[in-house]
């Protein structure tokens, strides 16, 4: 499965004997590899995800635990939970759907699910939430709901706190002003964060501190909470850090000159990422609310709704993914640099996941597609190497070279 | 697609097989490494005799990330240059994002060489010296103009009427360069015509090496270049490396 130049076999080689006689921290080989498998995705003809979807994908969870399944939200309601894992021993491989919740279902959303989220402890719960003002927490094996809230309005976004164990809330994000916090464990959502005066398309909970939650709304603002606080929110993000002289008065405490629709936390919460309808991406100092000013140029957004973004992990510089039109833009987080677009939808992209381990990027978009970027070791320029390669993708399993059929069958 | 090369990050210290980075074509940009050289190399494509040299050479900061890929650095070290006091930064007022640089020494002199001769000539000595080599805002309030600089009322009106500042609501004020405004009504004319050539184009781009070349019709009243790292930098069209040079698309936003 893998294959390598005899260049890579000697730095790897040089890497581990470092590591083994410790003049190199572990955590280094891991992170340089890590970095340039994602520097190397690509789309791979050989991994595919099942097609379920008749409509428009807006949401997809990879979970938490052992990263094996995936959930999906279409915009039609159905929601679909692929294993994403490879046993079939070949290099040819498609994620297939284990079960779906379906429009032949009871209990399927009415209208287009809008976040889908796994239950972060195991995977025999997950929530969604829909335009059609509910939402739903489900039972994974007999895919029914054991709890449906509802509201007044069309439901943006959920979250559930990755690393809660004090408290079981979820925040839910609607088109009215106020957040609520409902409670998993007891159902009830008294819990109500006001503050904001339009609608909230994102909320996140960070994953360093369980009660520190961020929120963006329509409203061109960006709040950051302690819902441990009876008054309001901790700060408001402001782009101009303060410097009131920048701008117009009207931009004062904005964290965009525009709705700010996707919000995403650092894998270890230290900065926070907005994305809003001005074209711009800003990256923040999570606990102190101050704008890097780190200039990522022009990040097209044109979405209505949340845009769902993601950034690497274990990786060293951290890499942003936004859907960027049809395409999915990569960032290096600190510099802001374009390091690369992933090309591949037909139309327009509105969710992404990075898979921690394989430091895959699973993307889904309007054209009903979840595509799977998939790191691509360089291609070997040794002769021998390329012509395994050949031989092992044609055969049925990766067999040793040594007793494999070396005669070619379609030569007469 | 398949990449001709691998993107390779800066941790692996292997040897390069080729040459790490993609040269296409006859487009040599590398350009001068720091920013004070490029921002002179942009002051050059400003048209002064346009204006009869009332005008101190503007340069917008969109324009650098055109030639320098970074875009932080370049903010990172136009605001070092702001606090050392060499550049002023303004809000140009047709696009929230579109600041102007000026030398601090160029705007000095043109603006003293402006007030030859007028009453109000004292106070915006007194406003330059005071102010500007001061502080680096671009925008003052009544309540810091009064307070701070003890300014009075009727002098704020005095530099409003020589130009150094203009309204921007109830109460405040932006840094401005006077007798501006031909400026950016000929730059804003001229950034609409440039964009309607790429887009009118064959297929809606064109390349870089060619738009430069062409003759600038009435509507053109700046270098094409000037323009041209303009609408690159404010990322209003597309900028693609090929083999013959850098392409320019049109973007349909």
């Amino acid at each position: 499965m893998f294959y390598r130049t005899s260049r890579d076999l000697l730095w790897i080689k040089t890497s581990l004997h470092s590591r083994r006689a410790g003049l190199d921290d572990p955590l280094r080989l891991r992170r340089a590899e890590s970095t340039r498998r994602v520097l190397g995705l690509q789309l791979n003809p050989d991994r595919d995800v099942d097609r379920i979807h008749g409509n428009g994908i807006n949401t997809i969870d990879i979970e938490a635990v052992e990263g094996r399944y995936m959930l999906s939200g279409g915009a039609d309601g159905v929601i679909v939970i692929y294993d994403l894992e490879n046993f079939s021993g070949k290099l040819q491989y498609t994620c297939k759907a284990v079960c779906t919740v379906g429009r032949s279902s009871r209990y399927v959303h009415k209208f287009s699910v809008e976040t889908v989220q796994w239950y972060p402890y195991d995977t025999g719960m997950f929530v969604s939430s829909s335009f059609d003002k509910t939402m739903k927490v489900w039972d994974t094996e007999t895919l029914k709901p054991a709890e449906v809230f509802q509201f007044e309005g069309n439901v943006y976004c959920h979250h559930l706190s990755p690393i809660a164990r004090k408290h079981s809330l979820i925040a839910v994000g609607t088109t009215n002003p106020k957040i609520q916090l409902c409670d998993l464990k007891s159902g009830s959502r008294i819990h109500i964060l006001q503050g904001h005066r339009a609608e909230v398309l994102s909320v996140r909970w960070s994953p360093r501190y369980e009660h520190i939650l961020a929120t963006a709304s329509a409203d061109s603002k960006v709040k950051v909470w302690d819902v441990r606080r009876a008054s309001g929110s901790l700060f408001t993000l402001d782009q101009h850090n303060g410097d009131k002289s920048k701008a117009s008065s009207e931009a004062v405490n904005t964290a965009h000159n525009g709705r700010v629709n996707g919000l995403c936390f650092t894998g270890d919460g230290l900065y926070l990422l907005t994305t809003g309808t001005d074209d711009r991406m800003r990256l923040w100092n999570s606990a102190t609310g101050e704008n890097t000013l780190v200039n990522y140029g022009k990040v097209c957004n044109e979405s209505r709704k949340r845009l769902q973004f993601t950034v690497s992990r274990g990786c060293s510089p951290e890499f942003v993914f936004v859907p960027c039109g049809s395409s999915v833009a990569v960032y290096t987080l600190h510099t802001g640099e374009l390091v690369t677009m992933l090309r591949g939808h037909y139309n327009s992209v509105d969710c992404c996941e990075f898979h921690p381990d394989y430091q895959e990027v699973y993307s889904g978009g309007k054209d009903c597609n979840i595509l799977a970027w998939v790191p691509v070791l360089r291609p070997s320029d040794v002769e021998e190497d390329s012509d395994h390669e050949v031989k092992g993708a044609a055969g049925q399993s990766s067999v040793n070279p040594a007793f494999q059929d070396a005669w070619s069958s379609d030569e007469d | 697609m398949s990449r001709k090369r691998a993107l390779i990050s800066d941790a692996f210290n292997l040897k390069k097989r080729r040459n790490g980075t993609e040269q296409f074509g006859a487009a040599a940009e590398d350009g001068p490494a720091d920013i004070k050289s490029s921002l002179e190399y942009l002051m050059t494509l400003f048209p002064r005799k346009l204006f009869n040299d009332a005008l101190p050479q503007i340069v917008l900061k969109h324009q650098l990330y055109s030639i320098h890929s970074d875009k932080t650095l370049v903010d990172k070290e136009v605001n070092k240059m702001r606090e050392r006091g060499d550049l002023l930064m303004f809000q140009l007022g047709f696009d929230a994002e579109a600041f102007g640089l000026v030398f601090t020494s160029d705007y000095k002199a043109k603006v003293l060489a402006g007030e030859e001769g007028k009453t109000t000539r004292a106070t915006v000595e007194r406003f330059l010296e005071k102010v500007v080599s001061a502080c680096t805002d671009l925008s003052f309030t009544k309540d810091k103009m009064l307070k701070e600089f003890l300014f009075t009322d009727s002098e704020i009106t005095q530099l409003v009427k020589s130009g150094v500042l203009t309204v921007r609501d109830a109460g405040s004020w932006w840094l401005s360069i006077p007798n501006s405004g031909k400026f950016t009504k000929y730059f804003i004319k001229g950034r609409k015509a440039v964009l309607s050539m790429v887009k009118k184009s064959k297929y809606g781009e064109v390349l870089k090496a060619e738009i430069e070349e062409r003759r600038t019709n009435s509507q053109v009243k700046f270098h094409m270049k000037y323009h041209i790292h303009d609408i690159v930098g404010a990322e209003l069209v597309e900028s693609i490396p090929t083999t013959s040079g850098t392409l320019l698309r049109s973007v349909d936003s």
